[in-house]
């Protein structure tokens, strides 16, 4: 598999966040965290990006321990996190910002390959290429933020709610596009959403997380949109 | 009419005894200590941009270098490029030094933006004292890079402070380079706009935090270098330096690299026309006027907000 | 739980009782001038950690607030023979709306790093507008001859006048710290967007916080030149800036009688410092660069860990059985 966490526990201050949750994601999956705001899923993904390390438990990736590991080392081994709230350099361009997101120096060497794919998936990109970031939609830049990550060269992408606060139409182009990185370079992804229709259709298991803790684990194909939407109270 | 009355006349804003030439000549001078004045603002506006640490210890930063390069050339006999090259240097590795074994951990502990002013402060008046006793309260300078002066027109220029305009040109263009084009400068506009963003994409905070502190101390010891072929240096001038840097940044807006630079110029400038027409004596009024009309009416300064 | 007197509220009654009785143990005139001047520096130190330790107000300017107390008050007395009292009160209030004005309504829009280049500022350019006004203030050469706070006054007099108005001034400050205001500058230093959530006014609460820190300042400032008989535009350097820094740091910034500890040391440490002749200015650097780096919680942090102890040592006692 490629992602395994287990019993991990994270605290913000005393507060504890995350009550030892276990979850994997296996090579060219796409699963997806599904449960109410604030119970824990990001802090979950910045756990796995070693953004928020965890108090106890593992997290491991390809077998290896990246538990305690700096943020730069996660980037560099292959995984890559995109934040809700997206975090894009405001003063740069769009060409700029995606060229950042190959910093790891094994991302250095494959930039034009990258970036070509990129721009395939996100045509519009293309055209604001010189466009500032701090002047760009919502959804544009939901696009720069996913394509930010690609650039990583990542073999695992953590999405967080990328289409939150987007037409239906722009949430389907979003939805479309993770299914195309996920086929397409056989990324395996972790997505967390409220979306649940859109979820079930892309994901092949699901997750549901609620006050720290992981619920419950099925199949997408085995699990009903309404059943989900019960457990959420 | 008298030939004289005339030709003022004709300049029409200049009082009396001031003539089209005297105007030309302040504007040049403004030019150059603005040149001088922004490579200075730069190393003050990268610490802030990039680690929101307010440097109050970047006069005696300035002096150091110039000290140090004084003392290679004086006492070491080194040419002036080497001199200069290994104050740099050693200004950098100073700063590295520095960040590590102080700014890093302060960072750490809550209350930083105030426990960093306050060592930086401390630190200042420290070195100062100390360089007084090394160096004796006499006045240094460092030589001029070249003699000679060439005259256009009205305005009579040192090939001096044209090289020296020419060198900070350089410096801008090269500083703009390494922001810009290189991953380590890009790496700190990155953490300067939106630290988290930095961190989703791999860059280590720390590391670039210590580079951009070092190659400010560096950058600001190549100012006072600089600073020190001009004018006569004492430990102390660095407070002056200081102060007129801070409105300058202020005045660019924290955290801008090109409002610095323009900030600058404009300063410099505006100081050469406030020693003309209100004589030397107003000068620091002038510029504390302008620090304080800045911070009351537009805090966010030329720039705006935007930085590195 | 019986309010028992705790070791700190004996240390506290024996200073002040020592402080009290003093002048009739000993009465080194020399040492009662050096106390004189700790009651005095304590006031400004206190305010000023008023100002940023509770209120969360990053000012480098509390030295003016002193300066601009004392000129006004030895202004008015000198050229217009007003009783030395008043002219203190003026003094303070002088003080009080030339702040609030300058910085404090300022202070209402501008954050952290602008606060303090303001504050740097105004402290900064009070010798320059000194010197221009030099007619009235002396300029460098400063005022003398300012009449002291009654005819015939000695120094055993100022001694308990100062004395008096150092414990009243800090009972102030104590009460202000313990009022609502108090518990509404602390919101706002260390949550800004909860405390204006719960309706605390921001701005009532930052121009409160100025117009007293000046004002007790200002005081303090009328009494120090009534007591010196002079003041000039070296009361705005570098070194007493940097001596009330140490004094709050020592003290523990934040924390109330810290930065009348850090006084008691700075002060009477100055005395030692002054052998070090030129050396000094760069022991003073050092010593601040030293206790902001390994002592942050200053003084108030070595309070804390002996009250642990003490608190520890009491538990043993009173539980024997248990080993």
């Amino acid at each position: 598999m490629t992602v395994e966490v287990q019993e991990i526990d994270s605290f913000y201050g005393d507060l504890q966040v995350l009550r030892k949750v276990s979850l994997r994601v296996d090579e060219g999956e796409v699963v997806a965290l599904l449960g109410p705001n604030g119970h824990g899923k990001s802090t979950l993904l910045k756990a796995i990006a070693g953004l928020h390390p965890p108090t106890s438990g593992s997290v491991r990736y390809r077998g290896e321990d990246i538990s305690r590991a700096s943020n730069e080392r996660i980037v560099q081994m292959g995984l890559a996190y995109i934040p809700e709230e997206r975090h894009l350099f405001p003063y740069m361009t769009v060409m700029e910002n995606l060229r950042l997101g190959a910093y790891n120096p094994r991302a250095r060497g494959r930039i034009g390959e990258n970036l070509g794919f990129v721009f395939a998936l996100f045509p519009r990109l293309e055209e604001r290429r010189d466009q500032l970031c701090s002047t760009l939609s919502g959804g544009e830049s939901r696009m720069v933020a996913i394509g930010r990550g690609l650039m990583s060269d990542a073999t695992f992408l953590m999405v967080d709610e990328p289409s939150i606060g987007l037409s239906p139409a722009l949430k389907k182009a979003v939805f479309d596009s993770i299914r195309k990185i996920n086929q397409g370079r056989g990324i395996s992804i972790l997505i967390v959403e409220q979306e649940i229709e859109h979820a079930l259709r892309l994901a092949s298991r699901i997750y549901m997380m609620k006050k720290g803790q992981i619920l419950l684990e099925r199949g997408a194909a085995d699990i009903e949109k309404a059943e989900i939407e019960k457990a959420y109270f | 009419m008298p030939p004289s009355a005339s030709s003022s006349r004709r300049a029409g804003i200049l009082p009396g005894r001031l003539t089209i030439r005297d105007l030309i000549n302040a504007l040049v001078s403004g030019f150059i200590s603005g040149a001088l004045y922004a490579s200075m603002a730069l190393g003050l506006t990268i610490i802030y941009g990039v680690i929101h640490v307010f440097n109050f210890g970047h006069g005696i930063v300035a002096v150091l270098g110039a000290y140090g390069a004084w003392l290679f050339l004086t006492s070491l006999g080194l040419g002036m490029i080497p001199s200069i090259l290994i104050s740099c240097v050693a200004m950098f590795f100073f700063g590295l030094l520095i960040y590590k074994a102080t700014i890093h951990p302060l960072l750490q502990k809550p209350n930083w933006e105030f426990s960093t002013i306050i060592f930086l402060l401390g630190f200042g008046i420290f070195l100062e004292n100390m360089l007084l006793q090394a160096f004796g309260p006499r006045v240094k300078s460092i030589p001029p890079f070249f003699e000679g002066a060439i005259e256009i027109a009205f305005v009579r220029i040192n090939w001096h402070e044209v090289s020296l305009v020419l060198i900070v040109i350089a410096f801008v263009v090269a500083l703009h380079f390494f922001l810009k084009k290189t991953w380590i400068g890009q790496a700190m506009r990155a953490v300067a706009q939106e630290m988290d963003g930095a961190r989703v994409v791999g860059i280590n905070i720390n590391r670039t935090f210590s580079l951009a502190f070092a190659v400010a101390i560096a950058a600001t010891g190549f100012s006072g270098i600089l600073l020190g072929t001009k004018y006569y240096m004492t430990p102390h001038i660095g407070w002056d330096w200081m102060v007129k840097g801070f409105v300058i940044v202020v005045f660019g807006g924290l955290g801008s690299a090109t409002g610095a630079v323009y900030g600058a110029f404009i300063l410099g400038i505006a100081e050469a026309m406030a020693t003309l027409y209100l004589g030397a004596l107003w000068v620091w009024p002038v510029w504390f006027f302008i620090f304080v009309i800045i911070l009351l009416l537009r805090p966010q300064g030329i720039a705006g907000g935007r930085t590195l | 739980m019986r309010k028992h007197l705790t070791w700190k509220k004996i240390a506290v009654l024996a200073s002040l009782i020592f402080i009290a009785l003093y002048p009739f143990l000993h009465g080194n005139s020399y040492v009662m001038h050096i106390f004189v001047l700790f009651f005095i520096w304590a006031i400004v130190a206190s305010n000023w950690n008023l100002l940023m330790g509770y209120a969360g107000i990053f000012s480098l300017g509390n030295i003016g607030f002193l300066a601009i107390g004392g000129y006004t008050s030895g202004i008015l007395a000198k050229s217009f023979g007003i009783s030395p009292w008043i002219c203190i009160l003026l003094g303070g209030l002088g003080s009080m709306v030339a702040v609030t004005l300058f910085l404090g309504f300022p202070a209402l829009r501008l954050s952290g790093i602008y606060i303090a280049l303001l504050s740097l500022i105004f402290a900064d350019s009070l010798p320059s507008i000194l010197t221009q006004t030099r007619k009235i203030t002396g300029g460098s050469m400063g005022l003398h001859d300012i009449p002291p706070l009654f005819p015939g006054m000695e120094r055993i007099h100022a001694y308990y006048i100062i004395f008096a108005a150092f414990l009243v001034i800090l009972f102030v400050i104590y009460r202000i710290i313990h009022s609502s205001s108090g518990l509404a500058f602390m919101a706002l230093r260390d949550s800004q967007d909860f405390a204006t959530s719960l309706g605390v006014s921001e701005y009532k609460e930052k121009l409160k916080v100025f117009a007293w820190s000046a004002f007790l300042t200002g005081i303090a400032g009328g009494f120090y030149v009534h007591y010196l008989g002079d003041i000039s535009p070296t009361t705005l350097a570098i070194e007493p800036f940097l001596l009330a820094i140490a004094m709050m740091e020592m003290g523990g910034i934040g924390r109330f009688p810290g930065a009348v500890l850090g006084a008691v040391i700075i002060v009477f440490g100055n005395e030692f410092l002054r052998l070090a002749g030129i050396l000094r200015l760069a022991l003073l650097g050092a010593v601040i660069c030293l206790i902001i780096l390994f002592f942050p919680g200053g003084l108030m942090q070595l309070v804390d860990w002996l009250d642990l102890k003490i608190a520890r040592i009491r538990q043993r006692r009173s539980a024997p059985a248990t080993s």
